[in-house]
């Protein structure tokens, strides 16, 4: 166990680490939980987001009494699941005074695929302890932050084993068309779609009755997979390269669901979704940064 | 940018060596005509050449209209006795062939999704009912009107039987080329992984090889048996048991093992003896499996297949843990099916090549006998150089006696030709490969890529098993010629069928001219664990009997370490 570790487990007998479940209104507070956890708690009341909690830790150092409180709430997840021990994603954000992340992506360790309640402590220790790393100190410093941040928050959500995944436009972020929604999907977990590795199949879907208008099967040569401790990328069987990702009704439903989201944001969106058996989830969400007005008009 | 476009390469005509001229029909030397080593490295008869073309011309085109593979129809020549065959494709506009090559895969994939029910709901019981059929008949009770009757049944039953035989081997082989195709992609494959996953299932071969273990061990519990088996020479053994009363027990077992599985030949062809005519290489196995211990028995062996099998299945389970539904989902279905398909591609030749053959043998041997007792042929195996329709006219006129010469002038014809090396391709070699497919794939598997060429002291073909063997190579023509075969040597031979089967318990290694990945000698090779190098070419004429080999079974190649 690294120095930094060590230092993170040493018992803290202030305000006990809280555990927030995503779509609870407390985690949909900033200032507790961060900008994306806050983000996707506010969108997993009334969406399918996969179930998820944050471990907000205060003064950013981690008693090794949380061992039973993550352990707890690592058992609700499975509850929540239906799985016995799902696999999750494990992600820390640095939440300081004013209540957003700082952006240091690549700063703090991301886990990947980890399952059992042991290798989830694991990484959430970890995950603390990259506040006191070298790197981590080096940035804040350069960015003017204190060198501990004020509490760190650790959001721990289901790793949905996803059959395919995709991105959906409400309006079309090229030409700006409003009349239909895009979607782009590809086999597996979404890392392939959203880094640009695989040339998704790209469907788009009527606005108004939700009939799939064009299909486009694209050669799907990359995907990413959940394997022990992690993900990777691999290659498609060239059988099931040039076959659909999903169906028409599949695109349909995450056309509704883009639409929902535009209705309650008031902005046209950019959703992450997956698709596992019948299921079809909410991974983010984000206003399409890229339309002009006078393209939306045309 | 503009990016200059490939030449692209024309049409070469193939130059006939002098030795081996023939005459093509106009357009017919535009097409590729490949000779079929792997089924017929022999030339053939009169009467087997139009047997032949018969059932494949109908079957194979049947199977080809039936699948929509992208060939319209096969053509076959009988030239000097060998057999070639030229595919001619479909033409048409590029989306023609594009939805063609669409509903090709789909129907491919509907059959190969319900072969098993297929193979036993539908294509077994059809075959066993034209078997039965054919066997219910007796031709030497019937009179010559009746046999040209039984000629013309057994020609329909057996054309039917083709057609079935086509019907199953095309999606059977194709499947288990695509589960090779898709593990590759899964797992990064190498070599023979994926077939790890698709044997030691019990093939008809594996059943005969069980109950000639059964009989092995039958005679082991006689001492006197145990000793004929021993010491007398496969030939004599029937003579010698008849001798003594636990030997004549012993040979109403072997009756009645034959009874069961002894239509079979060593070969494809009709001018085999079948083992219950001639049961000399059953006994040759049989005098082997004597001198075996309990370890090699069969059973054991399949055993060792099954707990294998069941490994490499959990571990790509495993590994799949991860991966989408559609992966997985294609994963099963397909490993599914490509295990029956193996099965298949073996169990088809039981009941359609060796069965049906042997019983169409059977029909023209009394057909010959009562030829040649009339004097309208000279001897009963003369039969086999008539045409079809000569030897309907014979049996409705006994009183002909001009076939003698036409019969003596084929028999020159054959000889004069049977120590020309007979070229490999003739006509026209096409501007480039065919288009891809999964048909263009399992054809490069199942009868290997074009040779190499010939380098000194080295012989060069496809990876058939992994591992390598040094050993003494015996170039083997036939199965009664493989009696020469001792533990540890090399078998080199064209090819090799299912009733070799046991041979590879004994050899360190297997060579063959023609096959590829998927040919009977690379499938059985794996099963026993040997290393096979396939599709050499030329290995029979450039190893000679007697050379001291290494075979690479991963390099696909062959080292003569001559002395």
């Amino acid at each position: 166990m690294s120095r930094q570790e060590v230092h993170a487990l040493r018992t803290h007998d202030a305000d006990a680490p809280e555990v927030l479940w995503l779509g609870e209104p407390r985690a949909a507070d900033a200032a507790l939980t961060g900008g994306k956890a806050a983000n996707l708690s506010r969108l997993a009341a009334a969406f399918d987001v996969p179930p998820g909690f944050v471990l907000a830790v205060p003064g950013a150092e981690l008693p090794r009494s949380a061992r039973a409180t993550v352990a707890r709430a690592y058992r609700r997840l499975a509850a929540l699941t239906g799985v016995d021990e799902p696999a999750v994603a494990v992600r820390s954000s640095a939440v300081d005074e004013d209540g957003l992340d700082a952006s240091f992506a690549g700063q703090h360790d991301t886990f990947l695929n980890v399952s059992g309640a042991d290798q989830l402590w694991w990484a959430i220790c970890r995950c603390v302890a990259s506040f006191g790393a070298d790197r981590a100190l080096a940035y804040r410093r350069d960015a003017g932050l204190p060198e501990a941040p004020e509490r760190v928050a650790v959001l721990v959500q289901w790793l949905v084993p996803a059959d395919a995944a995709g991105v959906v436009f409400s309006a079309h972020p090229v030409t700006g068309a409003r009349d239909a929604v895009v979607v782009n999907a590809s086999f597996g977990l979404g890392e392939s779609v959203v880094a640009g590795t695989v040339t998704p199949d790209a469907l788009v879907v009527d606005r108004d009755d939700l009939a799939v208008r064009e299909h486009a099967i694209a050669d799907k040569r990359r995907m990413t997979v959940a394997v022990p401790g992690g993900t990777r990328e691999v290659p498609v069987p060239g059988r099931l390269a040039r076959m659909p990702a999903i169906d028409a009704a599949q695109a349909s439903a995450a056309a509704a669901l883009a639409l929902a989201l535009e209705r309650e944001m008031g902005w046209p969106v950019d959703l992450e979704v997956a698709w596992a058996g019948s299921e079809l989830f909410l991974l983010q969400c984000r206003p399409i940064t890229t339309l002009s007005t006078d393209r939306s008009t045309a | 940018m503009t990016v200059p476009e490939a030449a692209s390469p024309a049409a070469q005509p193939i130059p006939l060596p002098p030795d081996f001229q023939v005459y093509f029909e106009p357009g017919e030397d535009q097409l590729l005509w490949e000779r079929d080593r792997t089924h017929f490295p022999a030339q053939l008869t009169t009467f087997e050449g139009e047997f032949v073309s018969g059932a494949l011309k109908r079957g194979l085109s049947h199977a080809m209209r039936r699948y929509e593979a992208p060939i319209d129809r096969m053509a076959i020549r009988i030239l000097h006795g060998y057999m070639y065959q030229a595919m001619i494709p479909v033409t048409g506009t590029a989306e023609e062939m594009d939805a063609r090559a669409k509903r090709a895969e789909a129907r491919l994939m509907e059959v190969v999704g319900r072969l098993r029910e297929q193979w036993e709901e539908s294509w077994l019981p059809e075959i066993r009912e034209h078997l039965r059929a054919m066997e219910a008949t007796d031709p030497r009770a019937a009179s010559e009107p009746e046999l040209v009757a039984m000629l013309d049944d057994y020609d329909t039953r057996l054309g039917r039987l083709w057609e079935i035989h086509f019907e199953i081997v095309l999606p059977a082989y194709i499947v288990v080329s695509e589960f090779d195709e898709l593990y590759r992609d899964l797992f990064d494959g190498e070599g023979f992984d994926a077939y790890r996953l698709l044997h030691g299932f019990p093939t008809k071969t594996f059943e005969v090889g069980r109950d000639l273990w059964r009989l092995s061990r039958v005679a082991l519990e006689s001492p006197e048996v145990t000793m004929v088996l021993e010491t007398e020479a496969a030939v004599d053994v029937p003579a010698r048991l008849e001798q003594f009363a636990a030997g004549r027990a012993f040979l109403t077992e072997l009756g009645r093992h034959l009874a069961e599985y002894g239509h079979r030949t060593t070969n494809w062809g009709l001018s085999t003896p079948s083992f219950i005519e001639d049961p000399r290489p059953v006994l040759k196995v049989l005098k082997d499996y004597v001198g075996q211990p309990e370890s090699a028995d069969p059973t054991r062996e399949l055993e060792r297949l099954v707990a294998e099998r069941e490994a490499a299945v959990a571990d790509a389970r495993e590994r799949l843990q991860g991966y989408p539904a559609a992966v997985v989902g294609q994963f099963e279905t397909m490993l599914e099916a490509a295990q029956v398909g193996l099965r298949l591609t073996e169990d088809h030749g039981f009941y359609i090549d060796a069965y049906g053959v042997s019983l169409a043998r059977e029909l023209l041997s009394e057909i010959g006998q009562r030829l040649a007792a009339a004097a309208v042929i000279g001897h009963p195996e003369d039969v086999l150089m008539l045409h079809g329709a000569e030897i309907r006219a014979a049996l409705s006129d006994l009183t002909r006696s001009e076939l003698h010469a036409g019969v003596a002038e084929r028999r020159t014809h054959l000889a004069r030709y049977a120590d020309v090396e007979a070229p490999l391709m003739l006509g026209t070699l096409p501007p480039g490969p065919p288009p891809d497919s999964p048909f263009t794939r399992l054809t490069t598997k199942f009868s290997g890529a074009p040779a190499a060429p010939e380098e000194e002291g080295i012989v060069r073909g496809a990876s058939g098993a992994a591992g390598t063997a040094t050993g003494v190579a015996r170039v083997v023509r036939s199965l009664a010629d493989a009696a020469r075969l001792k533990p540890g040597e090399i078998l080199v031979a064209e090819t090799t069928a299912p009733p070799w089967t046991p041979l590879f318990r004994v050899a360190a290694a297997v060579v063959t001219d023609t096959g590829g990945i998927l040919s009977h000698s690379a499938v059985v090779a794996r099963e026993y664990g040997i290393p096979a190098v396939v599709g050499a070419g030329r290995a029979t004429t450039a190893i000679e009997d007697g050379d001291v080999v290494e075979v690479d079974g991963d390099a696909g190649t062959v080292r003569i370490l001559r002395p």
